[in-house]
Formats: structure tokens, C-alpha cells, sequence
């Protein structure tokens, strides 16, 4: 933490060395918009948050265009940003967009191309600043000829944490042996990972400690669940874009999707049967609490968001696991590997987002400055270290980046070396209300009122019925 | 000097003003939307219209959204009975002199001052496993496991528990403010009788106590039939549909799943059977206040 | 008719039906001290967590009262002095108390009006200004939005984030409320003593200056109250229709819910910090309530 603090005291006070040779361009680009005022919408994340108390100072400092970020909730994000854009308000200059609701936007057509944008006003393209500095992460934000609709500023991976401290324990793995007849070692396949948990349930139990086996984000009132499930579970057991033949739009296995097929059933049984194994408050818990758990060292291993593995690993202020954290890919069924390795498949969630300009926004130009100042090479490690994110290819290298790397075991050079094997959202424009029908099946499966099979039979035919309503079935 | 009438009309004005731009007219746009398909993410975003109360019709056959008014409905009568019994108790007994008084009913009133959100909140911390020590205090004391991420009563019965916490206190206060107010003399006659406490309750309190009840009946019922905020931190409506009320559904619908004019039939619909409801209850206060005259 | 007189009904009347008590003192004491521990031990654990650190919350839940040796002041520096939460308690300030007074003055207006004026259909627009308070807020955020952010426009001014409009706004629910409130209170001063004093020349700002609002004050004391309340704590409509220059208290707790966890300490903190402007209120008025809060339904 402290590493982290000084990295934000720093850069707050050398702006003009963090802009590197850019700033004069920038402080020269930015004079005929002088006094302007961006406002802006985002999900309150430790990457926003750096976003808006150094990277938008700097700015102001430089160009005098002042930057206003509204961090807020996740749904208010969402909503506030259709509201706007829909109405063509003209309230917010920029967005955040997630990488999931993309798809939505780019079909109403909200967001300003960006590439386009910037080769019509040659002035307004920044020095220093290549939307090919950018990871793959970049393409969920292109539309079909490859012209940019957002600035990547958070990306990371949902990844495989593990307790280190436990399952190095030598009476752990004597146990474990004993019963189940294996080594103990953190999970590569399903069956292993249940007995896992299933282990330290009961081994925790037995040493007096407050630990369970595995995460589950299992809340059953938040679609935080439902994206546990058909972001990381189901498509680590090969039901990809939640089981929705593309051709068609539709999911029900009667019908030509897979959505309440084997795998689908195959992966929530698997998933709800670990519930038994999960510390009591996984039915009450999204992305919050799952981090918020494992840091607390309630749970031995689990499916956990990148943008918390560096804190969890790191920041002791927050976790009392500091130095014990493992990080691994998710284990994955037979052959999913190898379809992801081929771009045929994912083994889970890619997660992220950009900030984009909305059509109604007034001030386009200024904000176009901002967005390149956010992008450039400079101010991407400390980025990095702040939020746990990466956007960049170079960052990667950069040897703060991989300080921290080497403290939160790995995280980052596992980001970069497999990256590809993850995925976005899939690509449907009507992920919000298709998502909305599937939550109440999830949340009815963990609560155990229905069986996985008639949650999935049921999930199918209300997300049958939006892809209906909303026109997608010819 | 202008005329009575004017003079009326024009302090009423403002008001009618206000209400009319920031209440009426949203009501009327939420009321013709209702008429259409409208999503914002369908292949055609705008406004569709497809028969003549298309929504309704879907509606009426909607056992999600029939069964969340059901279950705001029977949420609304459990708090509301339980306040009831609750404040008068509190009220009569707040009208003799006991130790401490002022003290216990200042601490009384502190929950009407919270924000629902807060409100929320605070049971969030108090009662999540995991964090809160409540679930704790129960398992270790009385063996009783509390999960209402798992047990759909639970989920229920702690929502009620929340509001009832947060809202006997303004029952209290206001049966506390007809007690006081009521006339001494149908007291004194009937002391005189020889009646005994128990008729005096049943006899002369209740009926003249009626009136006070059928406003705070009102006014909970108003507010508890569309809560949102508390619900909204607690559970998010659930596990499942436990505790997805109407306030909740209408608004999962509008802003998770952005069907607009779905979403306001739905308002509609039930903003309709809410007024029946007050309707209702306000004729049975009106034609009291009437006899009376 | 009812008369002003039951409205200062002392406490000494109250007093006499104590004889009839159905409670033993010490009965009613234990009740009330159950009562009071279950209303301050959610509260009492609020304020332990905004003194503790995140990784203090861990484990099970430590009950006794350590802010005595350590408070995490961060969790209040944090959000007040670094951050912009003091800005967040400054609007709510504004806002919470411009609409009260606005909601009284208007509501005794219109009350005075539906009490003194025998207005055609004054029963059915009493019964009008209520229903404004049923809607279910979801589907009518939309329109709301609209209104703020594109109809009501004057040049570059919009409704949207300021605070003109939120306090506007909360008139919708707050003016029923206080209308029907005053409306017990004003119907029981006699008529009599308004047409004595206009006989004696006196004209309407007079009326109410000299005999209305000293008359109806304990009402008035707990409609200003009632509507500062809904003010302070409304939480749905501000976080809609406001983005940085207007948010209120309420809608800066959502931001503590984030992905990387719950800042629960934070987040208690400022919900304390948030109580307290409503609690001063609360004792500022506090001797009026049961006199105010009859609704008029007790007739004499």
C-alpha cells in the first residue's frame, strides 16, 4: 500500500515529467478550449478513481480543460449513460463503457468514432499517442472495419486464486492425501477442485479456523451471480456466449441453443453444488464481498476478478492475506483449452472498459485531448499499480509493473501470456435484457427452489421470449 | 379585493403548479408509453405500437409481476398490523409516567430520522454473514442458522423486522398525538359506570382512536406498498422472487432490462390499485369526518 | 369542531389516564429498555465499523467498544476532507431546508385555501395531491429525466444536476404530505376569529402572520420537519437526476459499493456524519410533535 501511496504522491508532483515530452503539445492543443468542462460517468473503481483525482488534475494543469468524473454504482453507471445518450442530453462528454454493454451502444449507434474523428482533424491527434500501443483488449471497442468507439482504461482477467499459506501445509496435504488418495494442489480440473474445497471446509472446520473451501459470487438479488456463471463456469465447461445459437437467437437446446443443454447443466450443477462448500455470506455476495471474502481469508481458493488480485495480494491495509496469494488460470473441461487456444472458445471473462464520447456530448474536440491524454505511454505503469489494470502492451515491461507482479504472484505476466484465452462479453446488443431474464432462474438455483435443470429449462425460455420481443428472431 | 374564489384559486396555485409539471406530466408520459413496446436495445429502438393496451394484456397474464403485488400487498398488512399493535402499545404506555421516559423515547424516534438507504445499510451490516453479529449472536447462542441469501422466509421476515424497526416509531408518534388530543369527559362518565380498563380500551378508546388509525393506515400503506431503497440494499429482491416486490420488479424491468413501455403499464397498473386501495380508506375518512359535522 | 384548545392539550391530561395504566412502571420500563437495546445495537455497531479498518472487520464480529482506544479516523477524513463528501452534506443542507421552508409556505397557502374557500372539487384535488406520493418511482424516473435534462430549458439552463431542481422537485412528495398535515390543524381554528380580524381591515398576509401560523405552529413545526426529512434522506430521485454539482448525501453512499469491495467503514462513517444535521433537527422540534401530528382526524 504504502508502495502504492507514494506512487500517487509522486506523480501528482512531477505532472510535467509524467507527460512526458507530450506536454507542450498537449498545453498548446488544449489552449482554444481553455475554461471547458468534461463531465464524465464511470463505475467507481480504483482505475476511475486514478483517473479522476491525478490523470484529470494533470490535465486541467496542462490545457485548463477541467475534468469531472461522477464515480458511481454499477447500475447507476449504466443507466445514467442510456439515459443521456437516448435523450441526447448532451450531459456527459465521456463514458465509461464495459466491455459487455458495447455491443448494446454501437448498435444505437451512441458513441463517436474515434478513429475517424481523429483523421478528420489531423490538430487533434496527439503525439506520442498509437491506438496500436493498445493489447487486444482494444477490439471489443472496434466496430466491423476496425475504427475505435472507445479508450481502453481497465482491463484484466477473472482468474484462479488460491490460498499458498494452506495449501502448502504439510498436515493439509497429509490429510488430504489420506482421504482422498491424491496430492493436494491447487485445482486443474473440476473433480479436483470440489475436493478441494470439499477438504478445507472440513479441515478449516477441525483447526478452529474461519475458512472455507471455495468463493462462490452467489447473490441471489444481484446479477453479479448470473455473471459468475455464464462468464467463468459455464464457458470453463464450453457453453460459450451463454448457450445462444448465433445464427438464430436462440437458446433453448429445443430450439438450436445449448443454453439448458448438457454442459449448461453440467457447469451449474457443478458451480451450486460448491455452495455447500463456500463461506454462509456467498448467497449474499457479488464481486464486492467475493473480494472482500478471500481477502478476509474466508476461502481457500476461488474464482476471483483480476482488478482485485493485486490489492488482495498487496495491500495490507485491506487483506490479511498479504504474500499467501497464488494466481493460476481457472481449471477448464477437457478440449476447452484447446478451443480457446484456437479462438474457438474462451475459459472466461475479459473483463474491462473504455471511455467512449457520446454523439450528444458538446464539447467533442476537448474531449478527444482528454482521451489521448489518458491513453498515452507515460502514465501506464503507475496506472497499473494504482488499479491493478492493463491496457498497454509496454506496460507489461515496465519494472514497477513488475515489482508488483512478482508480489501478487504473477498476475500480470499471466494477463500477458494468456490473455487470449479470455473473452468479452458476447457480442449481443441486447445484453441488459437478456441478462435481466436469465438472473431470477440463477438466483432461484442457488437458493435451491429449483433444480439447476428446471432453472436452465426456465432461464431459456425467458431469454427465448426477450430475443423475441425484442425483434432479434426474424 | 378580489373575489373569495380568486383568492382561494390563487394560493392554490402554486402548488397546482408544481404538482401539475413535476407530477402530472410524468404521469401522463409514463401513462401514454405504457400504450407502446418501447426498448431501447430492440433491432427497432423506438416506440411500437401494437394493439391497443398491449401491455395490460400481457400483464394480466404476468405471474411474476401478479404474484410481486401480491406479495407487496401481503408485506404491507403483515408491517402494518404488526406497527399497529406495536405503536398503540407504545403510545398508551408513553401517556403514564415511567423511569427514564424521555430518554427511551428520544432513542425511540432516532429511526425515523435514518434514510431508507441507510436503513438498508445498517441491517446490511448488522445482519450479513459473514460480517454482521447477528447471524453470529443466533448460531452461537440459540443454535439458529440466519441466511437470508438461502431461505426465502428469512429474506421475507427481515425485511419486515427492517421496517418495523424504521417505522413504529412515527406510528407511535402519531397515535401518541390522537391519545392526547382525545376528549377526557367519555372517560370520566364511564369511570363513574365502574367500567373496568378492558372496556374502557375496547369501548372508548378503540372507536375514538379509529379515525387517527384509518390516517396512519393511510400514510404506511401509502410509502410501504412501493418500497424500493431498503429492499434495494438488503437482499436486491431476493433469493429468487422472496422478496421482489413490486417496487422492485417494475424496477428491474425498467432499468435492467429496459422495457420501458412495459414498465410503465406496470406502474400504471399498480399505481391504480393503489389509489383503489386510499381511495377506499380516505371515503371511510371522509364520510366519518361528515357524520361528525 | 375541533378547537385550537386540544392541540396544547398538556401532558398533565395524559397524566390522569395514567391511573388507568395497563402496565406496571416496571413492566413498562422492561419493555421499553428491550426496546430501546433493539433499536441502538444495529446503530452501536455502525459507529464500531466506521472507527475500524477494513482488514479489523475481518473475522468475527468484535462487539465491544474499541473506538475508546483506537478510532481509523481515515474512514471519516477520507470522504469529508480530501474527498468531496462535504461538498455532498453541503447540498443536502441546502436542499433539505430550502424545500422544507418552500413546502410549508406553499402547503399553509393552499391549505388555508382548501379550508377557507369552499373551492368546487377541493375534496378531489386534496385526494389528487396525495396520489403524487403512490407512484412506484421506477418508471416515472424516465419522464423525470426527460423534464430535467430537455424540456424545462432555459438557453443552457437545464434542471438537471442543480439544486433548484431537486428542491422543486421533492414538493411532488413532500406538499401532499404537509398539505394534509396542516389541513387537521388549520380546519380547527374557528373561522370566527379570520372573518373578525378581516372586518377589522386586516388583509391575508396579516391573517397568517397574526393568527394562523402562531396558531398552527406545532403543526407547522412538524410539517417543516416532516419535509426536511424526506429531503435529507431521498436517495432514488437525486441519484437520477443529479451527476456533480447537485448530489446529495445519500446518493454519494451507493459509491462506496464498489468492484473491489465494499468500503464498509467508509460507508458507515459517512452515514453517521449523514444522520446528524436530521437528528439536530429532530430535537429542535421535538416538544411540537405530538401536538402536530394529529392530522386533524381526532374531532372533538
Amino acid at each position: 500500500m504504502r508502495k502504492i501511496l507514494f506512487a500517487l504522491v509522486a506523480s501528482i508532483f512531477s505532472f510535467s515529467a509524467m507527460a512526458g515530452g507530450h506536454a507542450d503539445w498537449f498545453k498548446e492543443a488544449g489552449a482554444p478550449y481553455k475554461g471547458t468542462v468534461l463531465q464524465g460517468v464511470a463505475e467507481n473503481t480504483p482505475p476511475g478513481q486514478f483517473a479522476g483525482e491525478v490523470l484529470a488534475k494533470e490535465f486541467e494543469k496542462l490545457t485548463g480543460i477541467k475534468v469531472q468524473l461522477e464515480n458511481t454504482s454499477w447500475d447507476q453507471m449504466y443507466d445514467k449513460a442510456i439515459k443521456d445518450m437516448e435523450a441526447n442530453s448532451g450531459i456527459y462528454d465521456f463514458v465509461y463503457i464495459e466491455q459487455d454493454i458495447v455491443y448494446d451502444y454501437l448498435n444505437r449507434d451512441f458513441l463517436v468514432n474515434i478513429t475517424e474523428g481523429l483523421a478528420n482533424n489531423p490538430d487533434l491527434q496527439a503525439p506520442g499517442v498509437s491506438l496500436d500501443d493498445f493489447t487486444t483488449f482494444i477490439d471489443y471497442f472496434k466496430d466491423g472495419s476496425g475504427d475505435v468507439f472507445g479508450v481502453p482504461m481497465e482491463a484484466f482477467i477473472k482468474v484462479y486464486l488460491y490460498r499458498k499459506d494452506l495449501f502448502e501445509r504439510a498436515d493439509a496435504k497429509a490429510q488430504f492425501r489420506a482421504q482422498y488418495g491424491y496430492g493436494l494442489t491447487p485445482a486443474t480440473s473440476f473433480d479436483q477442485y470440489r475436493d478441494n474445497a470439499e477438504f478445507f471446509t472440513h479441515f478449516c472446520a477441525a483447526e478452529g479456523m474461519e475458512c472455507w473451501g471455495t468463493t462462490v459470487q452467489g447473490h441471489t438479488g444481484h446479477p453479479a451471480s448470473t455473471y459468475e456463471f455464464l462468464e467463468s463456469i459455464a464457458p470453463s465447461f464450453g457453453l460459450y456466449n451463454w448457450g445462444v445459437n448465433m445464427d438464430s437467437y436462440q437458446s433453448c437446446v429445443e430450439n438450436g441453443g445449448q443454453l439448458n443443454g448438457g454442459r449448461a447443466k453440467a457447469a451449474l450443477n457443478f458451480w451450486t453444488q460448491l455452495l455447500p462448500f463456500a463461506p454462509p455470506e456467498a448467497l449474499q455476495s457479488t464481486w464486492s464481498e467475493v473480494g472482500s471474502s478471500f481477502a478476509a481469508g474466508r476461502a481457500a481458493q476461488g474464482w476471483v476478478y483480476g482488478e482485485n488480485a493485486a490489492w488482495i495480494a498487496t495491500d495490507a491495509e485491506k487483506s490479511a492475506v498479504v504474500g499467501n496469494v497464488g494466481v493460476m488460470l481457472p481449471p477448464t473441461a477437457p478440449g476447452v483449452m484447446t478451443q480457446a487456444a484456437s479462438g474457438n472458445g474462451y475459459i472466461g471473462y475479459y473483463d474491462g472498459g473504455a471511455y467512449g464520447i457520446p454523439h450528444s456530448s458538446k464539447n467533442k474536440e476537448a474531449t478527444m485531448l482528454w482521451l489521448q491524454y489518458v491513453a498515452l505511454n507515460e502514465h501506464q505503469a503507475d496506472w497499473a499499480i494504482a488499479g491493478g489494470r492493463i491496457t498497454h502492451k509496454d506496460t507489461y515491461a515496465d519494472p514497477k509493473v513488475m515489482a508488483v507482479d512478482e508480489q501478487a504472484d504473477g498476475y500480470f505476466t499471466l494477463m500477458r501470456d494468456t490473455g487470449f484465452l479470455y473473452a468479452g462479453a458476447p457480442p449481443f446488443p441486447f445484453h441488459g435484457a437478456g441478462r435481466g431474464a436469465i438472473d431470477p432462474f440463477i438466483y432461484s438455483a442457488l437458493a435451491g427452489e429449483m433444480t439447476p435443470e428446471e432453472a436452465l429449462d426456465g432461464a431459456c425460455q425467458a431469454l427465448d421470449t426477450v430475443m423475441a420481443d425484442l425483434g432479434y428472431q426474424n | 379585493m378580489l373575489s373569495k374564489n380568486k383568492t382561494g384559486w390563487l394560493l392554490l396555485s402554486p402548488t397546482i403548479l408544481i404538482l401539475g409539471l413535476a407530477g402530472l406530466l410524468p404521469f401522463i408520459y409514463v401513462l401514454y408509453v405504457g400504450f407502446f413496446q418501447w426498448n431501447p436495445l430492440a433491432v427497432d429502438p423506438s416506440l411500437q405500437f401494437e394493439g391497443f393496451a398491449s401491455n395490460y394484456r400481457r400483464l394480466i397474464f404476468d405471474e411474476v409481476f401478479l404474484e410481486s403485488i401480491w406479495r407487496s400487498i401481503k408485506f404491507s398488512v403483515v408491517t402494518l398490523t404488526i406497527e399497529l399493535s406495536l405503536g398503540f402499545v407504545l403510545a398508551l404506555s408513553l401517556l403514564s409516567s415511567f423511569p427514564l421516559k424521555s430518554f427511551f423515547r428520544s432513542v425511540h424516534t432516532l429511526p425515523l430520522v435514518i434514510a431508507p438507504i441507510v436503513v438498508g445499510s445498517i441491517f446490511k451490516l448488522f445482519t450479513v454473514q459473514g460480517l454482521g453479529p447477528l447471524p453470529h449472536i443466533l448460531k452461537d447462542y440459540f443454535g439458529y442458522t440466519l441466511n437470508y441469501g438461502l431461505n426465502a422466509d428469512q429474506a421475507f421476515w427481515m425485511i419486515v423486522i427492517m421496517d418495523v424497526w424504521h417505522w413504529t416509531p412515527f406510528v407511535t408518534l402519531t397515535l401518541l398525538a390522537g391519545l392526547s388530543a382525545l376528549p377526557q369527559d367519555p372517560y370520566e362518565s364511564a369511570k363513574i359506570d365502574g367500567a373496568n380498563n378492558f372496556q374502557i380500551f375496547t369501548y372508548i378508546t378503540i372507536p375514538m382512536m379509529v379515525p387517527v388509525l384509518i390516517v396512519v393506515i393511510f400514510i404506511r400503506l401509502m410509502d410501504s406498498l412501493k418500497i424500493v431503497d431498503e429492499v434495494w440494499m438488503l437482499t436486491g429482491g431476493g433469493p429468487g422472487y422472496a422478496t421482489r416486490f413490486t417496487g422492485i420488479h417494475i424496477w428491474k424491468e425498467v432499468f435492467e432490462k429496459r422495457y420501458y413501455g412495459l414498465g410503465s403499464a406496470m406502474s400504471i397498473l399498480y399505481l391504480y390499485i393503489t389509489i383503489v386501495i386510499c381511495w377506499v380508506l380516505y371515503s371511510v375518512m371522509v364520510a366519518r369526518g361528515k357524520n361528525e359535522e | 369542531m375541533l378547537f385550537v384548545g386540544f392541540y396544547t392539550v398538556s401532558w398533565s391530561q395524559g397524566e390522569k389516564m395514567k391511573s388507568k395504566k395497563t402496565f406496571s412502571k416496571i413492566g413498562t420500563t422492561f419493555l421499553w429498555s428491550i426496546l430501546t437495546i433493539i433499536t441502538l445495537f444495529p446503530i452501536y455497531w455502525m459507529v464500531l465499523v466506521s472507527t475500524r479498518t477494513p482488514v479489523e472487520l475481518f473475522g468475527k464480529p468484535d462487539l465491544s467498544p474499541t473506538f475508546f482506544q483506537k478510532v481509523h479516523w481515515k474512514n471519516f477524513t477520507k470522504p469529508f476532507l480530501d474527498g468531496i463528501y462535504a461538498d455532498y452534506l453541503f447540498n443536502s443542507i441546502i436542499v433539505a431546508t430550502s424545500n422544507a421552508a418552500l413546502v410549508t409556505i406553499l402547503a399553509l397557502m393552499a391549505t388555508y385555501a382548501l379550508s377557507r374557500f369552499k373551492l368546487p372539487g377541493s375534496e378531489s384535488i386534496f385526494f389528487w395531491t396525495m396520489t403524487n406520493r403512490m407512484a412506484p418511482p421506477a418508471a416515472f424516473l424516465l419522464p423525470l429525466f426527460l423534464l430535467f435534462s430537455t424540456v424545462f430549458k432555459f438557453g443552457d439552463f437545464t434542471l438537471f444536476d442543480t439544486k433548484i431542481g431537486l428542491i422543486l422537485l421533492y414538493c411532488v412528495f413532500n406538499l401532499p404530505f404537509a398539505i394534509w398535515l396542516l389541513k387537521g390543524i388549520i380546519d380547527g381554528i374557528p373561522k370566527e376569529l379570520d372573518e373578525a380580524m378581516i372586518v377589522d381591515g386586516a388583509n391575508l398576509f396579516t391573517i397568517f402572520r397574526k393568527l394562523i401560523i402562531p396558531l398552527a405552529a406545532p403543526g407547522i413545526a412538524v410539517t417543516s420537519l416532516l419535509s426536511f426529512l424526506f429531503a435529507w434522506n431521498e436517495y432514488l430521485l437525486a441519484s437520477t437526476l443529479t451527476s456533480v454539482y447537485a448530489r446529495t448525501i445519500p446518493t454519494g453512499l451507493s459509491e462506496f459499493v464498489t468492484t473491489t469491495g465494499t468500503n464498509w467503514g467508509t460507508m458507515a462513517a459517512v452515514a453517521l456524519v449523514s444522520m446528524l444535521p436530521a437528528l439536530l433537527f429532530l430535537f429542535a422540534v421535538q416538544k411540537h410533535i405530538v401536538a402536530g401530528l394529529t392530522f386533524g382526524a381526532v374531532k372533538g
